[in-house]
């Protein structure tokens, strides 16, 4: 079974996604920002990661340079925003993230792009 | 009046709370612990129903409650050996890193803050002359510290009751303990090995002088702190620490709530956090 | 056991800062090359005439995330109206970092933040909205819910409502039912929205 891990702050937010996904077949875990993902990624490594941007001590965007530039992991990363300008979507990509969306996100929006980053199905 | 009860959504309620502010997360398989702990506090400040406790937790200012129940939610016992597993990862991981990095023969520096009555920076001690071959090679400065002066003069004079003492080796006990009447006195030798000093960790003051340390042991304090010192503990941290220097949280402690000022570092014995190497 | 070291004698601890005390060195020390100088002259200088604005200043082109933190635990501290404002301008700064800690910082300030927040709250830029609204997660004053209940009845940006609904699910009350059951209402078609609410409400409702 596959594992997320679910990078945000807000606790409404974690839930609906992780209620999204875990009836998609997946197995999911929470932190609330990017030292908390840091630790729990060097316990175990995850297949994919769901990322929002603003949160406290390390943001999405801190977060992912960090686990990409220790080598920690490759695994692909969504990153979830509330903004949506087009240089906000640039540093997400220079950052590291393999995919961009604006929320509020979609169920089958987001489990579509989270089919396509782990290789289920064909972009 | 009715006792006060914790409904299902109100647990939910309190667990993402307590989680955002201590990162300690509870299951539902906890609800007996927790609401065990909860309703004691409803009943201690008399806040009648959880709702009303759960306001006061949230929009206190002087967030005292908060720090009230996080000491009944936390075992905060102290006793020789406590998280031992810390004290393996100093020896097998951290002193080789350190002593791979050392250019020259100065000492290696530990600080052990809060001191409490003395177990913990005692137990480094025994711990390195019992577990760390490079004992006989490398000084090393025990140094530890805390706010209270009663506290400080105990852990000065090192005697101990034999449940403090009872996770100690038989072994060690022989060596470095001398029954007195019921008690447990630590020898001469471990008690001139640590350096007792009071810190107050609020205090620039009395922090500033604390620089080039190797490795710092703070554990289950900073939980007990509010946002804004926990956070400027951790910046007193990063000018007491080497580059590459290592903090040693307490097992429900995260620097996640605290500061993201170091790089996370995971060794087989436990997860530690590291001012960068580079950093200046 | 020779080895572990203790130097009664000696001077264990070195007061390594250069600079001079005074005001006016300290504030020159936050330009220092150095950056441990320029941490402890931002933690220093927090009871020097113009700290706040020259603090504010240095964090505009401080590139050294430790001299950063530092430097905002210091306005925190003082909290004055010059360190609020210069807290609420790196809401329009264009580092996420940068205005996390800024956000950080204004949570600990319920007093001095109260009167700014209901402009902060109506600002024509709603990525400064959302930022407000987060400044409302953990501070402790007792209006939070009654600015929340604003938002989701007044704004039209949906991630504004959103991220205050998330909020409303920890301190809203009976007075919070009404507004959560219009916002349900006037965002019929949105997942998020629906998912929030009815959490909110049930969190409410059994209460």
């Amino acid at each position: 079974m596959k594992r997320i891990l679910i990078v945000d702050d807000a606790a409404t937010v974690r839930l609906y996604h992780r209620n999204i996904l875990e009836s998609a077949g997946y197995t999911v875990e929470e932190a609330i920002n990017g030292i908390e993902a840091l630790e729990k990624s060097l316990l175990k490594p995850f297949d994919l990661y769901l990322v929002d941007v603003n949160m406290p001590k390390l943001d999405g965007y801190a977060f992912l340079q960090r686990l990409r530039g220790k080598d920690m992991s490759q695994a692909p990363a969504i990153m979830v925003s509330t903004e949506a300008a087009p240089h906000d979507q640039t540093a997400a990509y220079r950052a590291g993230a393999n995919c961009y969306l604006v929320k509020p996100v979609r169920p089958e929006q987001l489990l579509v792009h989270v089919q396509i980053l782990l290789g289920e199905i064909c972009s | 009046m009715t006792e006060p009860t914790i409904k299902a959504e109100e647990f939910q309620k309190f667990r993402e709370f307590f989680y955002r502010k201590t990162g300690i997360r509870y299951e539902t398989s906890n609800r007996y612990f927790v609401d065990k702990r909860i309703l004691e506090r409803i009943v201690a400040t008399k806040s009648g129903d959880f709702r009303s406790y759960f306001t006061l937790l949230r929009f206190q200012a002087s967030g005292e409650e908060l720090q009230q129940l996080t000491n009944r939610m936390t075992v905060n016992e102290t006793y020789f050996l406590r998280e031992e597993f810390q004290f393996q990862c100093l020896v097998n991981s951290l002193l080789p890193e350190i002593i791979i990095r050392k250019t020259d023969n100065t000492p290696i520096r530990i600080w052990s803050i809060p001191s409490s009555s003395g177990e913990e920076p005692y137990s480094i001690a025994m711990y390195l002359l019992e577990r760390w071959p490079g004992i006989n090679d490398w000084d090393v400065e025990i140094i530890s510290s805390d706010i209270d002066t009663g506290i400080l003069r105990k852990a000065r004079i090192g005697r101990y009751s034999s449940r403090a003492v009872q996770y100690v080796p038989a072994l060690w006990m022989r060596k470095y303990f001398k029954p007195v009447e019921d008690e447990y006195q630590i020898c001469d030798d471990l008690r001139e090995a640590v350096e007792f000093t009071q810190v107050n960790l609020a205090a620039t003051a009395d922090t500033r002088s604390y620089r080039d340390f190797d490795v710092i042991f703070c554990r289950n304090l900073l939980i007990y702190f509010d946002d804004l010192s926990r956070k400027a503990a951790a910046e007193t941290f990063y000018d007491a620490l080497k580059p590459g220097g290592y903090i040693c949280l307490g097992h429900s402690e995260s620097m996640s709530r605290i500061s993201s000022l170091y790089q996370v570092r995971n060794f087989v014995e436990a997860i530690l956090y590291q001012k960068p190497l580079e950093a200046r | 056991m020779p080895l572990i070291i203790k130097k009664n004698s000696e001077p264990f601890f070195r007061d390594e800062r250069k600079r001079n005390r005074d005001c006016c060195s300290l504030l020159e020390g936050l330009a220092d090359p150095d950056p441990t100088t320029r941490r402890w002259a931002a933690r220093d200088c927090i009871d020097c005439l113009g700290a706040a604005a020259a603090l504010v200043g240095r964090l505009k082109v401080e590139q050294d995330i430790s001299v950063r933190e530092v430097i905002f635990t210091t306005l925190t501290r003082m909290g004055d109206p010059l360190a609020v404002a210069g807290l609420v301008a790196f809401l329009r700064s264009e580092d996420p970092a940068l205005r996390n800690e800024a956000i950080e910082a204004m949570k600990q300030l319920p007093d001095e933040m109260a009167p700014i927040l209901r402009n902060l709250l109506a600002d024509a830029d709603p990525d400064v909205r959302i930022f407000a609204v987060n400044i409302l997660e953990s501070l402790r004053h007792p209006q939070v819910e009654a600015w929340l209940l604003a938002v989701i009845d007044n704004d039209l940006h949906i991630n504004v409502c959103s991220t205050a609904v998330d909020l409303l699910c920890e301190v809203g009350t009976e007075a919070a039912l009404e507004p959560l059951a219009r916002l349900k209402a006037r965002f019929a078609d949105e997942p998020y929205i629906q998912f929030a609410t009815a959490l909110a409400l049930a969190r409410i409702g059994q209460a």
